[in-house]
């Protein structure tokens, strides 16, 4: 048994997003209705979130967007620089909530007091770009914990591995550059799906070249061809970088009961996709996985999806 | 859509009196295929492509290559005495539309922009069309492409437009492509600049629209698959 970390705040829920978006507090609601009936709850560390300091954000984003973003809440303006980014007055509050919770999870990781952790939080953060909101991501999350991980810990290199069904622009984007950040995305091909990037051929730029890979899937080609992808580009990548911890970006909605993707996954896929994260973990990483929450959005599936994701995060 | 407005200004050219060594380090510095040679005058005399230098050049196999016998053979050869003559070029007020198809009629892959007096003011290339066709559709923004299969009929793409605008979904783009699987039928891909479109692909199936499964997607197919 794993001493697992929990990210849970009841005021997760309180970024509204209105009522026809598919990035809904419910989608908690499920996950941790899993957790429940999973049994998992009372075996799990609790980890309080309190807002992060601006200091954190400003890591990896840009002042005046930071302002920006505050002020549309402020305001009381429902949609920020597009409309599938639908909010509300608190989530700002929100959002800096739920990047505080994965620091704190970050900090407990890195000083003993658990071996790895589940964040399910909201809002996503791996569209969200240096100066702009996209795709119901508002602030970079995982990017932000990279940068806590470098500048907090001296961690030298930090895998990131994305298995939610859309490419991680905003991740990419940031780390393109950076040689101590690998940032590994397996997806729906970018021609099929939002946001358009993560093409094969894009491996990172200057000092960062060959420190991003991506596995784009066609559509409907479902669990063999997703761990054939696993297997044979992000093991070997992994095997040679190295990583002194793992994050992860973990989205279920390449799952078939998602309406948001093609790509055609089973339940039992998602099992063995964070299993293989595991066992990186261990190899590497002395067990420290970070699993933070992008998006899935079938409130049938998300309870066994996420029950399941952290049973084997626990080694239960 | 003027041909003026997506070629490049800035050409690189040479002049007849350079050498094959100066005309090729030129094309390598620059990235460049196609080198536009004018006069003193700025008027278009002729062009040298990559592969009329190539041509002109040993093989590479040969030891000799860069020995400076050869080097000295090479700079010996005039761009006056290999450059091509015959030209097609284009005004620039000629659109796109006709680039395109000059392109597929000719197979020339850059044309020189010149203007009445024959001066060289630009040149088209594949590339700035690529880069054309790239801006049209929309793939610069983040988006999502769906595929529906409508009857060529009248009224068909204002209900769609409609259906995709009620969602307050903005477009990148909307291609319409023949579809040779049916007769009377098109496949239209809306380029939708938005993650959630899981809502709007149900509404349009509601309206009685197939979806066309995106492995059978294309928008271009040799009739008959010559």
């Amino acid at each position: 048994m794993r001493r697992t970390g929990f990210v849970y705040d009841e005021r997760f829920l309180r970024h509204k997003t209105g009522p026809y978006h598919p990035e809904i507090p419910d989608r908690l609601v499920a996950g941790y209705k899993g957790i429940q009936e999973g049994a998992l709850l009372e075996h799990l560390t609790l980890i309080p979130a309190v807002p992060a300091r601006q200091k954190w954000i400003e890591s990896v984003h840009h002042v005046a967007y930071i302002l920006r973003f505050e002020e549309a809440c402020l305001y009381g303006m429902t949609e920020f620089e597009s409309p599938d980014n639908q909010m509300c007055q608190e989530s700002y509050d929100i959002a800096l909530l739920a990047v505080g919770g994965i620091l704190a999870a970050v900090k407990a990781v890195m000083e003993g007091e658990i071996d790895n952790a589940f964040c399910p939080i909201r809002p996503p953060g791996h569209h969200a770009e240096i100066a702009k909101a996209m795709g119901f991501c508002y602030f970079n999350n995982i990017a932000i914990a990279a940068r806590y991980l470098q500048q907090e810990f001296g961690v030298e290199r930090v895998g990131i591995i994305d298995f939610d069904v859309h490419h991680g622009n905003g991740t990419q984007h940031i780390f393109e550059e950076d040689s101590s950040v690998f940032y590994y995305s397996i997806h729906e091909h970018p021609s099929f799906a939002f946001p358009g990037t993560g093409r094969e051929f894009e491996k990172g730029a200057n000092a960062g070249f060959g420190y991003t890979l991506n596995s784009p899937m066609l559509p409907g080609q479902g669990d063999d061809e997703f761990k054939m992808l696993i297997e044979r580009d992000l093991i070997p990548a992994f095997g040679t970088f190295q990583p002194q911890v793992i994050l992860a970006s973990t989205g279920f909605d390449g799952h078939r009961d998602d309406e948001m993707s093609g790509i055609n996954l089973s339940t039992e896929c998602f099992s063995w996709i964070m299993e293989r994260i595991m066992q990186m973990g261990d190899q590497y990483a002395k067990g420290r996985v970070i699993s933070i929450l992008e998006g899935g959005y079938s409130l049938a599936r998300l309870p066994e999806l996420i029950r399941n994701h952290v049973a084997i995060l626990m080694g239960r | 859509m003027f041909v003026n407005k997506s070629m490049t200004r800035k050409v690189i050219t040479g002049n007849p009196e350079m050498n094959l060594i100066e005309a090729r380090e030129l094309m390598i510095e620059h990235q460049i295929r196609h080198l536009p040679i004018v006069d003193q005058e700025n008027r278009l005399v002729g062009i040298v492509t990559d592969r009329d230098i190539r041509s002109a050049m040993p093989s590479i196999v040969l030891d000799d290559y860069d020995s400076s016998d050869e080097r000295k053979r090479l700079s010996g050869i005039r761009l006056e005495n290999i450059m091509t003559r015959d030209l097609v070029t284009v005004s620039p007020m000629y659109t796109i539309q006709d680039a395109l198809l000059l392109i597929q009629k000719t197979r020339v892959g850059a044309f020189p922009v010149v203007d009445d007096e024959k001066r060289l003011i630009g040149i088209i290339s594949i590339r700035d069309l690529v880069r054309a066709f790239i801006n049209v559709l929309g793939i610069g923004e983040p988006g999502t492409l769906i595929g529906i299969l409508v009857d060529q009929k009248v009224g068909q793409m204002k209900r769609i437009v409609d259906a995709i605008t009620e969602e307050r979904i903005s477009f990148g783009s909307i291609l319409v492509a023949r579809y040779w699987e049916e007769e009377d039928k098109r496949a239209v891909f809306p380029y939708l600049l938005t993650n959630n479109v899981a809502r709007v692909k149900k509404k349009l199936q509601d309206m009685g629209y197939t979806l066309l499964d995106p492995m059978e997607w294309y928008i271009d197919k040799l009739p008959g698959n010559e």
